[in-house]
């Protein structure tokens, strides 16, 4: 049974026409990693927060259709189950911050606190967090006093903490700089290696090649494309659509007109794909 | 309207020395990037091209006017600047108030206004979008209108402050095109910067900073092949240096049309 | 990066170990007794006999000092002067200058109200010395304090260093836009809009991905919470906090009777 169902899902935010999400269908099974690119206001924040169950609860509005995450429809689900179901990590690691508390390790149990775990059970998970994001180092820290992607990491466990299902994040790299960004796709490789299953936004696609089972493609609130990166990636549509492509694959394109890039070979999605391919399309290997 | 940078050193009042002895110029109408890793003092250097931070030693000079002789305000007129966050700007009802209120207090006359605020609304694709409230709009139009208030400020020199960071493809290529339309001008244009991709497809000298010093300064094609150097700064070149210093290729290409140049002329070597 | 985000000084006094709630009574209590005592000295023993010991017995005596010298003796000594000198009626006069006049009556009127003012702050500067804002977030919510209000309060003050470096940055960009900030005390009034206006809705906009961030960590569940923190009550924290209520109830009846 998949541990996400959605069918057709339709939302429409309060006082708003035009629906945010429409028809949309999407199925993931457990241990998958699922990346959703787009262009901003695709509805990419929309469908986390609807999985996510925020959609109806904190945004109101209409929503049509069965939202359904490891066989319990959101709409019936308490809070208590949704958070145990989904957790979500959003783009600004600042706003992520609670301010409720001054340490990290307390920052981390606070979603421990507020579901009532027994106080005696705390030490162990929120260790386990900080090992799973690595930030054992940190626990005494203000959670003000760290750079982005240490906050990220901090915001990041403190979601596992709460021993989600599935983890939805939604743009996670977008604010902070390369080092940051590394050190967060690092833990989430991590996660994922080890059967999480991800939903991820992202717009830096060389990673979505690197860690997706599957990609879809969202616009204006409906799937565009869906399937496995290598195809995704590659599709012509995204083109017409402004969705870009990487460099790797639109230079290939461009090689491919001259015959500098097989033409019989499928276009690369990474840079050890790209590298493959020029070599023999420069007759090299 | 050259920059020319002297000797600058610069510690916050903290104590921390962020910038320890740099010397250069900027002349009129190049395009350059600053790259670096956080802490590296590519945000403090370029603070000091429009007065926001004034030397600790050493000196700024803006057009001939020396940073620490003139107040921001009035290197407004001559230097604009883009911050990352554009909710640290916007606090007007409508667009169009938005972007008049930097040439307004610049004093231009009410037609000169009328006219750059219109130049500017075209170049970041916000003709129509006028009368609404920017907090109406999604964050990457509330990104174009922080850019196009700072545009019809028609400043000689424009500085960007992480322009692409969380912007979709579309965005980022319709900033490349004020970029270019900028260039056409004869701008100066500035860029803070660590996505290197628009850097190299965009800007023509890249400066790479580290602890406080310039590591190199240079043609973005010189620079951007520098992967050691670029790597103490925690900078990773462009995806296609990448992938040409992978295939052996002698040239660093900043763009696909070059990339495919230079496998162009690889095949013809070895034919 | 500023670390110390509150007044809170880590120690392992018996003041420390006392219950939130406790100190935070005494702080009621002391205020209490100081208006409705008919005694005139009341004020200024509480303070040389209770909150004084206090704060050496809860080894903040130094920091206490700092802040009373900094803080608390510009002020009060500033209402004591102002009072004595502005204060109607007064038959004995002490001293004359121009159109101001000090009587006896009216030094010992600003005396009563200074030593009071002093009293209350004191007390609440010992009580936030000694306490970590959490614990008394917690402990007054665990007591019926609605959890949200508990949580305004506590990232308030967290929030609010915050607020100030977006403020500084708020500045920066308009200034960068040509908006003067220096010079004459309308073009200052003027400057106001272009700084609040940013302030007040970028925090907006902050605050409401908080609001979903902890929405996210589950924060209105109707669960009963759980503290990482242990907080204790012993029964010397309710023997002192009905003691205390009992002399505030004296000290109206004296009052009353009186």
């Amino acid at each position: 049974m998949p541990i996400i169902n959605l069918q057709h899902v339709t939302y429409r935010y309060p006082m708003t026409e035009q629906p945010a999400l429409e028809d949309l269908s999407l199925q993931m099974d457990e241990g998958e990693f699922v990346a959703v690119i787009g262009p901003n206001g695709a509805g990419k924040s929309t469908l986390c927060y609807t999985i996510a169950g925020f959609i109806p609860y904190f945004f109101k509005g209409e929503l049509e259709g069965t939202v359904e995450v490891a066989g319990v429809e959101s709409r019936q689900a308490s809070l208590e189950q949704r958070v145990r179901s989904v957790g979500l990590v959003f783009q600004n690691p600042f706003n992520q911050i609670s301010g409720a508390k001054y340490t990290v390790f307390e920052e981390i149990a606070f979603g421990l606190e507020n579901l009532g775990v027994n106080r005696e059970e705390m030490p162990a998970r929120v260790e386990r967090a900080m090992a799973l994001t690595g930030i054992t180092d940190l626990a005494e820290r203000s959670p003000y006093a760290l750079s982005g992607g240490q906050q990220q990491r901090v915001a990041l466990a403190s979601i596992l903490v709460m021993e989600p299902r599935v983890l939805v994040l939604d743009e996670p790299t977008s604010q902070l700089d390369p080092v940051g960004t590394r050190e967060v796709f690092e833990v989430i490789r991590n996660l994922a290696q080890r059967g999480m299953t991800v939903l991820m936004v992202e717009h830096k696609l060389e990673w979505v090649a690197a860690f997706a089972d599957r990609v879809i493609a969202l616009e204006n609130g409906r799937i565009l494309a869906e399937g496995a990166p290598a195809e995704v990636l590659t599709d012509e549509r995204l083109l017409e659509h402004h969705f870009g492509f990487s460099r790797y694959t639109l230079a290939a394109r461009e090689a491919r007109k001259e015959a500098l890039w097989p033409p019989s070979r499928r276009l690369p999605v990474t840079l050890e794909e790209a590298e493959a391919g020029f070599r023999e399309g420069l007759g090299w290997s | 309207m050259n920059i020319e940078v002297e000797d600058l050193h610069f510690s916050y009042p903290g104590g921390v020395e962020a910038l320890c002895g740099i010397t250069l110029r900027v002349e009129s109408g190049e395009l350059v990037a600053m790259v670096g890793q956080n802490g590296s003092g590519k945000t403090t250097l370029v603070k000091h091209f429009n007065g926001l931070l004034k030397p600790s030693r050493g000196s700024v000079r803006v057009g001939g006017w020396d940073t620490r002789a003139v107040s921001v305000a009035r290197l407004a007129s001559r230097v604009g600047y883009v911050f990352q966050n554009p909710d640290d700007q916007l606090f007007c009802k409508t667009v169009i108030e938005e972007v008049s209120f930097g040439p307004r207090n610049l004093g231009y006359a009410p037609e000169k206004v009328e006219q750059l605020v219109r130049r500017a609304l075209v170049m970041t694709g916000l003709a129509g979008r006028e009368g609404a409230n920017p907090y109406d709009l999604s964050p990457t139009w509330r990104k174009m209108v922080a850019l196009a208030a700072v545009l019809s400020m028609d400043t000689p020199i424009v500085i960007f402050d992480e322009p692409t960071t969380g912007q979709d493809w579309q965005s980022v290529v319709r900033i490349a095109s004020v970029i270019a339309a900028l260039r056409e001008e004869g701008k100066t244009v500035i860029t803070i910067t660590h996505d290197m991709d628009f850097c190299a497809e965009n800007f023509a000298r890249v400066i790479a900073l580290g602890g406080g010093r310039v590591l190199l300064d240079g043609p973005a094609n010189k620079v951007l092949g520098e992967a050691e150097m670029l790597a103490q700064t925690n900078v990773e070149p462009p995806q296609l240096v990448r992938l040409a210093k992978r295939l052996g290729l002698a040239e660093t290409p900043l763009s696909i049309p070059a990339f495919v140049d230079a496998c162009r002329r690889a095949v013809r070597r070895d034919a | 990066m500023h670390e110390r985000l509150s007044f809170y000084i880590q120690r392992n006094s018996p003041i420390h170990r006392l219950n939130p709630l406790t100190k935070l009574t005494l702080v009621f209590a002391l205020v209490l007794i100081s208006f409705f005592s008919p005694w005139y000295w009341t004020s200024l023993c509480l303070i040389l006999l209770v909150v004084f010991p206090l704060t050496v017995i809860g080894q903040v005596g130094r920091e206490f000092f700092a802040a009373a010298l900094r803080l608390l003796v510009p002020v009060t000594g500033f209402i004591f002067i102002m009072q004595s000198l502005f204060l109607p009626g007064g038959e004995t006069l002490l001293f004359r200058f121009w159109f101001l006049r000090v009587s006896l009556e009216s030094v010992a009127r600003a005396f009563l109200i200074s030593t009071r003012i002093f009293g209350m702050v004191s007390s609440f500067i010992l009580l936030l010395l000694t306490t970590h804002p959490s614990e008394l977030m917690t402990d007054l919510t665990r007591r019926g304090l609605p959890g949200t209000v508990a949580y305004v309060i506590i990232s308030t003050l967290q929030i609010l260093p915050q607020m100030q470096a977006k403020a500084q940055t708020i500045i920066a960009a308009q200034r960068s836009r040509g908006l003067e900030v220096e010079g004459s005390l309308i073009r200052r009034v003027r400057a106001l809009v272009p700084l609040v206006g940013p302030l007040v809705f970028g925090s907006l906009v902050e605050v409401e991905e908080r609001a979903i961030a902890i929405e996210a960590r589950a924060f209105s569940a109707t669960l009963p919470k759980t503290s990482y923190r242990e907080i204790t009550d012993t029964s010397f924290d309710r023997t002192a906090r009905w003691l205390m209520v009992g002399l505030v109830v004296l000290s109206l009846v004296v009052r009353i009777l009186g």
